[in-house]
């Protein structure tokens, strides 16, 4: 099986699992210390969590644990010590690497003279300790913001270069923890020196780098000792409960789109009756990177200090010029954070402004929850259970237009990808599914699903199952052969985005989906997450094998293979595509799923997929039927009152309702 | 709408009578003499400001007095006699550069709460022989009866704001006088919100920032004494008080019923909801003069500017 | 400042406007015939309804709400409501919120201090308009005094947040109570401080003040253990002896002729001096030792009872005390478990007496059963001392008759700035329990 998610960087390797005892938190404190650092940490003051400085472990919050809804915090009593007991609370570690206030210069003026004098950063070393996934996945998305690219934050780079940082994996999550949702936590997976799993009378310890390392073999050694399997199990099992207990609140596939589809919805109007535009939330996010200017200057106006101060496009002063700001209604302002934070952040820096530690919510003083607010705007996009109807372009019974080989693949023993180009222009239009009618003189035309679009062409994949589909894998480059299309409607991927996408194929059916992934890896984002099932009958028949690896390495996509007879090279799964997800973990609720194959096998991969909780609205099957004409002229291809070339061949469930899988239809 | 500058004291300007500094006038009308009393807190930095301005009526602080004219006149306290009505019109006469400073003055102060109230009922209740009290039925900001040129929020002005108040007039720049909410130096100076981690009930969403948020940073609510900052939503924060607490309408107008009462939309807020507890005990019946469209409203000169014509951030943006 | 002479060889000076107080007031004295037929301190201060304007409040809201009466000693006002309410509810506070409290007022009383003596009277004794002319010929001085007020203001800041109208006093205690690293930024400049409080003594024994002698009643609070600011019993160097909470058993409050002016008597109808002359007088042996040794080194304890030119003496003894004392309170600090004690309201009288910066200042609040206000009586120390302060002008006036009118108004305003009148304190007092009378 191969695995990868593209919307994650890529896993630090630890140097092994160790153990350190209860104790050894002040061996850890202490070492930070001697290391000429401030460390930083969780405290309780004023009635909250609060990252201040620890001078030693008993300044951690032993036993404090925390209550936290919208517009609500309370902290409470464990029946534990745990020193990390609590989910994140209202100061982010943006009050070390990026403080409120930072002097950015100093400038002179004498007679005709100027002088400007940066202020150069000078960085105390600090240690970070108490740092949640979600506060990595902040430190990454401030990386990106203001420490990549061209112009970068000397200030914020020197003084996150000098923190040292101990991570430490949720093992407890609050109501307004989304991190599952945002795809960055709860589990501590990378940008960490050191990461802590809390257990009962001590912490699983990972190492995530040569000074996490360096602290392990070194001041702690003595410490320390190499972890259990029981251990290890016990940690791994308290974080996988904790993403069990968060679920998954802010289905956000997709959420770019969808919400910047929404710039006009009406609830922004109604959202700003509620919101004060106080700014907390701005304030309290962890990546919110906004700042304005100050400058004072002395009586005489002739020695100015700039200081950056932090901002917030709440503020009505944030977006004004000369004539007034560009932002006037208070909805204006709620409609720039949120679009800015959950949506065209994507586009300006690649990654959501948003990793879901959910401090906007507990902190905005009026309760305000972003994800009724999203879920309210815009929510997962609609379905329609018929797919778009696609206009055929090139719709004569008679004509083809000649194309020529410019390539061909050998896929498998039996099965060749021809690229063809010169084809009729209309290809260019073609869309995700759909067929062309494909002819060689001496033969019948056939339907053949075109399994790529290329700038001036297609690519067909053939199987040489019989005379004229083995005379067409037989074609070498140079040679022609007339093509009619595109024809047929098409995969319905508008309906998966902001969706989990599940694809069910075997062998050959893999090729009218082949453009589908093409076009979902290109433009990933947009959808959740995306999982194909493929089963073929030996390992050497696996069609575009080498391409698979980079849908999922590179493309994000979860590729899940199966075959009915496996050889001695193969130790992958063995048996029909259905068992491939039978112990698969996801949920249907928000699942598409695209299945291509035999008729019997998309009858049970449609059963277990309604057994997941995918309703037949939102499976789609491709259907094959005898098709001569592919333009609904000649009637063999009928199925009820669909002709499944000029209907199809691509149709939900629900709108072929009881006739699918009926015999003799 | 931009704020607009009338009034300023330009760079490398004389005063008047060829004096090389702004003459300057400290007044006041009703009020507890915070406000020119923080003139004075100024301490180390005030000797240096009285280098830079010639301060020629300042009857708190010196014996020498002047009428005017002046190029800066600070105004302390709120209009709320019959005497002050008319000095205020020869002030403004003599004023290029006219500043509020305080509550009093740019919102009425808490002796506006009498504006909800019954002021004859009201006076006649407390004074034997109400004749002799020379005391107008509303307080009322100065902005109601003059133009103003900048103002100073706050029950007390905050020293910074009148340290970079004067040094702007001094070097004929702009002040910057932010105009965000409390909220904003809460959070940047990292205080827990007392709202969301005690349940406390705070003003300081709507509240105009500049006092350096030392409510919540010791441990209670924001009273709103820098009254209401631009497009406050108090209507949307009395909503919510109400819904998520037990509080009745009445208990949330109260905490909108302090020391900038007056000032809109507070004063809105506060009639709403039924206007003030004082004020309906003494027979005011709760709307009285402040409420919408009453005698407030209509008593209001018509080329008054609505709010102070300069505060918060530049023209140019910053 | 204008004097007149009239057809029947009647003269007036008048002082349109005072200045130098806090405040709006002004003075009239009538002379027929070489004496003084009329003495009248006036003061035209806006009235402002603060004792309807807490009506219907909660005492959390009062203290916030009288505070506002004087910009120059809101934490007098504070101390007076917190005292009387915690007095009627019964609420014992931690010891070192007690301490605290005095803590804060030796801010004020610093603060207060250092600006009348430096930037109000200082300037009366040398013959300048003001403190700002004055730091022309002598800025040292005025810096001096500038320091101290500042290093006065820093306390009030620290605990409460500003140093006008600080926000951290509840009924029960504090919002919130300063850790021990919280005050030692306050130890440096009150060291500074108690220097040039010394200095301060020095200059101003120094001064020459005009002959007057008299012997007021003088009334201050009087606590065998501490100089007082929040506890003690009310006593007078005539013989009385109150509880805090009982002022009116032995004053009252009565409308002067011609005026809507309440001035407060004893019950007999005498006037009577409250401030720093009565404090030293009173409570001499409870000045901290440092400021008590500088007493006696001075040699002044009686000119201080008995000439009213001298309070600038007296103030300065206290400004040594106050900030003395606030050092020993620093460095003996332990926060308390709490910061504020829970607490029920009952129904009730909570009346109680503290030492503002100029005396003593009673506040009397009648709560109902719900925990509001339903009427409030507060009387501050200017009004309680607006009959001595005319006594004095009769008394004093003929010896300036000879002067030039210029000169001569000038040394009345100065008497009046002698006592350190706080007019916009004094304002309120047009509201009115003449209803009661």
């Amino acid at each position: 099986m191969i695995t990868a998610e593209l919307t994650r960087p890529e896993r630090t390797t630890t140097a092994g699992r160790w153990y350190l005892e209860r104790s050894g938190l002040e061996t850890l404190v202490a070492a930070l210390r001697a290391d000429g650092r401030t460390v930083i940490g969780p405290t309780v003051a004023d009635g909250a969590i609060v990252y201040d400085e620890i001078r030693a472990s008993s300044d951690l919050p032993h036993g404090v644990g925390d209550v936290q809804a919208a517009g609500k915090y309370r902290l409470t009593t464990r029946e534990d010590a745990r020193a990390f007991g609590y989910v994140v609370g209202p100061t982010s570690w943006k009050r070390w690497v990026f403080p409120p206030l930072v002097e950015l210069n100093t400038g002179m003026r004498a007679g005709h003279r100027v002088e400007f004098t940066p202020t150069r950063p000078d960085p105390t070393r600090l240690a970070f300790i108490g740092v949640r996934a979600c506060e990595i996945a902040a430190f990454d998305a401030q990386d990106r913001v203001l420490d990549s690219g061209h112009f970068r934050d000397a200030d914020y780079a020197a003084r996150r270069k000098a923190a040292f940082i101990v991570a430490v994996q949720c093992t407890t999550a609050e109501s307004t923890c989304f991190c599952t949702s945002m795809g960055t936590g709860p589990e501590v997976e990378h940008g960490f020196d050191l990461a802590l799993t809390e257990l009962d009378d001590g912490f699983l310890v990972d190492v995530g780098s040569p000074a996490g390392l360096e602290l392990v073999q070194g001041a702690l050694a003595g410490s320390m000792r190499p972890a259990t399997p029981v251990e290890v199990y016990t940690a791994a099992a308290d974080v996988a409960a904790t993403r069990a207990r968060i679920g998954d609140p802010l289905p956000a596939a997709g959420l770019h789109d969808r919400l910047l589809a929404q710039l006009d919805h009406p609830r922004w109007a109604q959202v700003a009756e509620r919101c004060i535009t106080c700014g907390n939330c701005t304030l309290a996010c962890p990546t919110c990177f906004c700042t304005s200017v100050i400058q004072t200057t002395d009586i005489e106006g002739n020695a100015a200090t700039n200081e950056r101060a932090w901002d917030s496009c709440f503020s009505p002063g944030f977006a004004r010029v000369a004539g007034g700001s560009f932002r006037t209604r208070p909805r204006d302002r709620y409609r720039q954070w949120l679009t800015h934070k959950f949506g065209t952040w994507w586009d300006q820096f690649g990654t959501s402004g948003c990793t879901g530690c959910g401090r906007c919510i507990t902190w905005c003083p009026v309760g305000i929850d972003v994800r009724e607010e999203l879920m309210a705007i815009a929510p997962p996009v609609a379905l329609s259970p018929e797919p778009a109807r696609v206009e055929p372009v090139a719709a004569s019974f008679d004509d083809f237009v000649v194309a020529q080989v410019v390539g061909t693949r050998q896929e498998t023993a039996d099965t060749v990808t021809l690229t063809l180009s010169g084809a009729d222009p209309a290809f260019s239009k073609g869309s995700l599914g759909q067929f062309a009618m494909v002819a060689i003189p001496g033969f019948p035309p056939l339907p053949i699903s075109i399994s790529r679009f290329t700038v001036d062409g297609i690519e067909l994949t053939i199987r040489g199952a019989g005379p004229a589909t083995k005379a067409m894998c037989a074609l070498k480059i140079g040679d022609q052969l007339g093509l009619r299309g595109p024809l047929g409607n098409n995969w319905p991927l508008d309906r998966a985005v902001g969706r989990d996408l599940v694809i069910v194929t075997g062998g050959i059916g893999l090729a009218p989906l082949r453009p589908v992934i093409h076009a979902l890896a290109a433009d990933r984002r947009r959808f959740g997450d995306v999982r194909l099932y493929y089963g073929a009958r030996t390992p050497a028949d696996i069609l575009y094998h080498e391409e698979m690896r980079a849908w999922a390495s590179r493309g994000g996509i979860e590729v899940n293979l199966t075959v009915d007879r496996a050889g001695p090279e193969w130790d992958g799964n063995v048996g029909v595509v259905t068992q491939l997800f039978d112990h698969a973990t996801w949920e249907g609720a928000n699942v598409v799923a695209f299945v291509c194959g035999p008729e019997r096998m998309m009858q049970a991969t449609a059963n277990t997929l309604a057994g997941r909780g995918v309703t037949n609205s939102r499976i789609f099957v491709t259907l094959e039927r005898h098709m001569e004409c592919g333009i609904g002229l000649c009637g063999h291809c009928q199925m009820g009152k669909y002709f499944v070339c000029r209907d199809g061949p691509v149709f939900s469930l629900a709108q072929l309702g009881d006739i699918f899988g009926r015999e003799g239809i | 709408m931009a704020p607009e500058i009338t009034a300023s004291v330009e760079h490398g300007r004389t005063g008047h009578g060829g004096s090389p500094h702004p003459r300057v006038g400290v007044v006041k009308f009703a009020s507890c003499d915070g406000c020119q009393l923080t003139i004075l807190d100024l301490e180390d930095r005030l000797l240096e400001i009285t280098e830079h301005f010639e301060i020629i009526d300042f009857p708190e602080a010196s014996s020498s007095r002047s009428s005017g004219p002046f190029d800066v006149l600070f105004i302390e306290g709120s209009v709320s006699t019959p005497d002050h009505l008319r000095r205020i019109g020869e002030l403004r006469k003599q004023t290029r550069v006219l500043a509020t400073i305080g509550a009093c003055a740019t919102s009425g102060g808490i002796q506006a709460l009498r504006n909800w109230a019954d002021h004859d009922a009201y006076r006649s209740a407390v004074y034997p022989r109400p004749e002799f009290v020379e005391s107008l039925a509303r307080s009322t900001p100065i902005s109601e009866h003059v133009p103003v040129d900048f103002e100073l929020r706050g029950c007390p002005i905050s020293p910074d704001q009148l340290v970079e108040l004067l040094t702007a007039l001094a070097t004929g720049r702009r002040p910057q006088l932010r105009d965000e909410a409390v909220c904003m130096e809460c959070k940047r100076r990292g205080v827990v919100c007392v709202m969301s981690a005690q349940g406390m009930p705070c003003l300081g969403q709507v509240t105009q920032t500049g006092c350096g948020a030392i409510c919540p940073r010791m441990g209670r609510g924001c009273y709103g004494c820098f009254g209401p900052r631009e497009q406050a939503n108090a209507a949307g924060l009395a909503r919510y008080l109400q819904a998520s607490g037990d509080r009745s309408a009445e208990d949330v107008g109260q905490l909108f019923a302090g020391f900038t009462a007056y000032a809109e939309p507070f004063r809105s807020t506060i009639t709403d909801l039924g206007g003030t507890r004082g004020a309906r005990r003494s027979g005011g019946g709760g709307g009285g003069a402040a409420g919408r469209g009453g005698p407030g409203a209509a008593g209001r000169a018509s080329y008054l500017p609505a709010k102070p014509r300069m505060e918060g951030f530049d023209d140019d943006g910053h | 400042m204008t004097a007149t002479e009239t057809a029947t060889s009647e003269r007036v000076y008048e002082v349109d406007e005072l200045t130098r107080v806090e405040g709006e007031g002004s003075l009239v004295l009538r002379v027929h015939k070489g004496k003084v037929t009329e003495a009248r301190l006036r003061i035209w201060e806006a009235p402002r309804y603060f004792e309807q304007l807490v009506v219907e409040r909660t005492p959390d809201e009062v203290i916030d709400i009288v505070a506002r009466i004087c910009g120059i000693c809101p934490v007098a006002y504070q101390m007076s409501a917190v005292h009387a309410f915690e007095d009627l509810f019964g609420i014992a506070v931690d010891p070192e919120v007690r301490t605290l409290r005095r803590l804060l007022y030796c801010g004020e009383w610093i603060e207060s201090h250092a600006l009348h003596i430096y930037l109000l009277h200082l300037p009366d004794f040398l013959g300048y308009e003001s403190a700002i002319a004055l730091a022309h010929d002598d800025r040292p001085a005025v810096e001096r005094g500038l320091r101290m007020k500042k290093a006065g203001n820093e306390i009030l800041a620290t605990l409460g947040g500003r140093p006008i109208h600080p926000v951290s006093v509840r009924v029960g205690g504090f919002s919130r109570t300063p850790r021990r690293s919280d005050l030692e930024h306050l130890r440096a400049p009150l060291a500074a401080a108690l220097e040039d409080a010394r200095e301060t003594v020095r200059l101003v024994r120094g001064l020459t003040a005009p002959d007057f002698e008299r012997e007021p009643r003088m009334v201050a609070l009087h606590h065998p253990d501490e100089y007082p600011y929040n506890r003690g019993h009310i006593q007078s160097t005539d013989g009385l002896d109150l509880r805090p909470s009982d002022w009116d058993r032995a004053f009252r409050e009565v409308q002067m002729e011609g005026s809507m002016a309440l001035h407060a008597r004893t019950k007999e109808g005498a006037t009577y001096l409250l401030g720093p002359a009565s404090r030293i007088v009173l409570d001499g042996a409870q000045l901290h030792p440092v400021a008590r040794e500088l007493l006696a080194e001075t040699g002044m304890a009686d000119a201080i009872r008995t000439n009213i030119y001298w309070s600038i003496l007296a103030r300065a003894i206290e400004l040594v005390h106050a900030i003395a004392e606030a050092i020993d309170i620093i460095d003996a600090y332990r926060p308390p478990i709490e910061a504020r004690v829970a607490w029920a309201s009952r129904p009730g009288v909570a009346a109680w007496s503290t030492e503002a910066p100029r005396g003593l200042l009673f506040h009397r609040y009648e709560v109902d059963e719900r925990g509001r206000i339903t009427a409030a009586q507060i009387v501050p120390p200017t009004s309680q001392n607006q009959g001595a302060i005319e006594d004095d002008l009769r008394l004093f006036a003929p010896s300036v008759l000879d002067l030039p009118d210029a000169e001569a108004t000038l040394r009345l305003e100065q008497l009046i700035r002698s006592y350190d009148p706080c007019i916009s304190c004094a304002t309120h007092f047009l509201d009115v329990r003449i209803l009661r009378d």
